[in-house]
């Protein structure tokens, strides 16, 4: 079954890939990220009128990881019924949520690495100062809200089964993820009715923990870090509950391919 | 006969892009995530102009991001379902139809303006205020001609790949980054910015930036006016020597369709 997982990731990445060259893969995995990166820290210099773009290098490189986790993982379903493969996926006796997971291993590998590299680089362009930060709480943090964010993905990819609009959905959430984190701007200025809403989303209390760190308030860190562990534990169990759901209606109606 | 042609593909492309969940994402959702994401940016800095950058920035990122994700997904879906050797050997001439196509979708894309506008004034208070609305709306009009011209160019180099998914992500930010969409192009750094000016877009932005302003110097509007129009009228012409020489290269490998 491990074995079976695997060989499935593995396909479903060189699937997605193949096509490209090394400079196109690394353009769409690394380069536009980073790009997007640089053009929220640019826009936050102007209309913040800082020099200090920390924050704003923090929050955004937890956003890079909405390339693997939200596009990719969001968007397995929309794949698989292009593919014409979603029925004999739907009628295999094998667990579907495995089939989902196997499609993001590689992607959140990749995006792991580009949050990290996304540090790096942003620090390095936009001058932050990295000394005196723990690398081993960096790398927690970073792993919290992968899991966080994956566990989100998951949730979104089961919507695939009944909706033909994930393009649609998923550049939405993408959206929702730059306004309601706190990657973009402090959520203090949202409303509290917003401050809740982002409160409930993957990375919100990630970005919130690297900020506690940063200040070297470690007691508010490990708080923080275990809400982002029981958001992704919540949307696991979500996603596991709305699948559950829309698999017996896709079954019953017999509407899948069709919506 | 290409009026005809023209005005024929212009409906259907409005038609048919209007269908896809991308396009009404670009054209409707689009908008008014960025209005609200960028008022929030700016809020935080005490601006008081929020129609330049706010409103009209996230108008103008709308509008480059339906087109950019239509006119050049476009080819690639011509491509998908077949038509593309048809619309290619068509009496009339493969680039009055992608023409067509393209100010079909740029004419579409004026409402996301429209949007940005009526959601800055609708959720913040926001005041419509462009100060010559004369000035405003002549370079409005050349800045979606310079728009459908850059289009064009990209349209024509994509007719040779198939991997137009990955390349019309990797326009879209940049450009937004390089042309001042939402910042103006002196918060680049210094060495970015004669790429910034060889683009005709930076050049759209700052003469619609000066009509919401107000138009203190008419020679200045003028001068820029000129450059946009030249780099519209080179951009054009890029276009029409990059078919001619692709027109020869597919015709000669046979390779339109399989690229």
């Amino acid at each position: 079954m491990v074995r079976r997982f695997f060989s499935q990731a593995l396909l479903f990445y060189k699937g997605r890939t193949a096509a490209f060259s090394l400079v196109e893969f690394l353009c769409l995995d690394t380069f536009y990220p980073l790009v997007t990166m640089a053009f929220y820290c640019l826009l936050a210099a102007h209309s913040f009128r800082t020099t200090d773009l920390t924050r704003w290098v923090v929050g955004n490189a937890f956003l890079l990881c909405t390339n693997a986790c939200v596009f990719t993982l969001g968007g397995v379903f929309l794949g698989e019924r292009y593919n014409g493969r979603l029925r004999s996926l739907l009628a295999a006796p094998c667990s579907k949520l495995s089939v989902i997971l196997a499609g993001g291993v590689f992607p959140a590998l990749l995006a792991a690495a580009t949050v990290a590299v996304g540090f790096l680089l942003g620090g390095l362009v936009f001058s932050v100062d990295f000394q005196g930060l723990s690398w081993l709480h960096t790398a927690l943090a970073i792993l919290a809200a992968m899991a966080a964010a994956g566990a989100f993905g998951l949730f979104i990819a089961t919507f695939g089964m009944v909706s033909d609009s994930m393009h649609l959905i998923l550049n939405v959430v993408s959206y929702l993820l730059m306004i309601f984190t706190g990657a973009e701007f402090p959520r203090t200025q949202l409303p509290v009715l917003g401050r809740w809403f982002g409160s409930l989303l993957p990375l919100t209390h990630a970005i919130a923990a690297m900020e506690q760190l940063w200040q070297g308030a470690y007691g508010a860190f490990w708080h923080l870090l275990l809400l982002e562990l029981l958001v992704a534990a919540a949307y696991s169990l979500a996603a596991w509950a709305v699948f559950r759901t829309v698999e017996r209606l896709a079954r019953k109606r017999g509407t899948f391919d069709q919506f | 006969m290409t009026s005809s042609v023209l005005l024929s593909s212009m409906g259907l492309q409005c038609k048919q892009s209007f269908v896809r969940p991308m396009f009404r994402f670009c054209l409707l959702a689009n908008p008014i995530l960025n209005t609200v994401l960028l008022y929030e940016m700016y809020r935080g800095a005490g601006e008081e102009n929020f129609f330049a950058y706010v409103a009209l920035g996230a108008g103008l990122m709308a509008v480059w991001s339906a087109i950019c994700f239509s006119s050049a997904g476009d080819i690639n879906r011509e491509r998908y379902s077949g038509t593309l050797a048809l619309l290619f050997a068509a009496p009339v001439g493969f680039p009055a139809i992608v023409l067509g196509k393209i100010l079909g979708n740029t004419f579409l894309s004026l409402a996301s303006i429209g949007i940005s506008v009526a959601t800055a004034a609708l959720l913040f208070g926001v005041p419509v205020a462009v100060a010559s609305p004369g000035y405003f709306l002549l370079a409005l009009i050349c800045a979606l001609a310079a728009f459908a011209a850059f289009s064009l160019v990209i349209a024509c180099l994509l007719t040779l790949s198939r991997r137009t998914e990955l390349y019309m992500n990797c326009i879209e930010i940049p450009l937004i980054l390089l042309c001042g969409f939402v910042y103006p192009v002196s918060a680049l750094p210094a060495w970015l910015r004669p790429v910034s000016y060889a683009l005709s877009p930076t050049w759209a932005v700052e003469l619609l930036r000066m009509g919401v302003w107000g138009v203190a110097d008419p020679a200045a509007f003028g001068r820029k006016l000129a450059v946009l129009l030249a780099l519209t009228a080179l951009s054009a012409l890029l276009a029409l020597a990059l078919f001619r020489a692709i027109d020869r290269q597919v015709r000669i490998l046979a390779t339109l369709e399989v690229r």
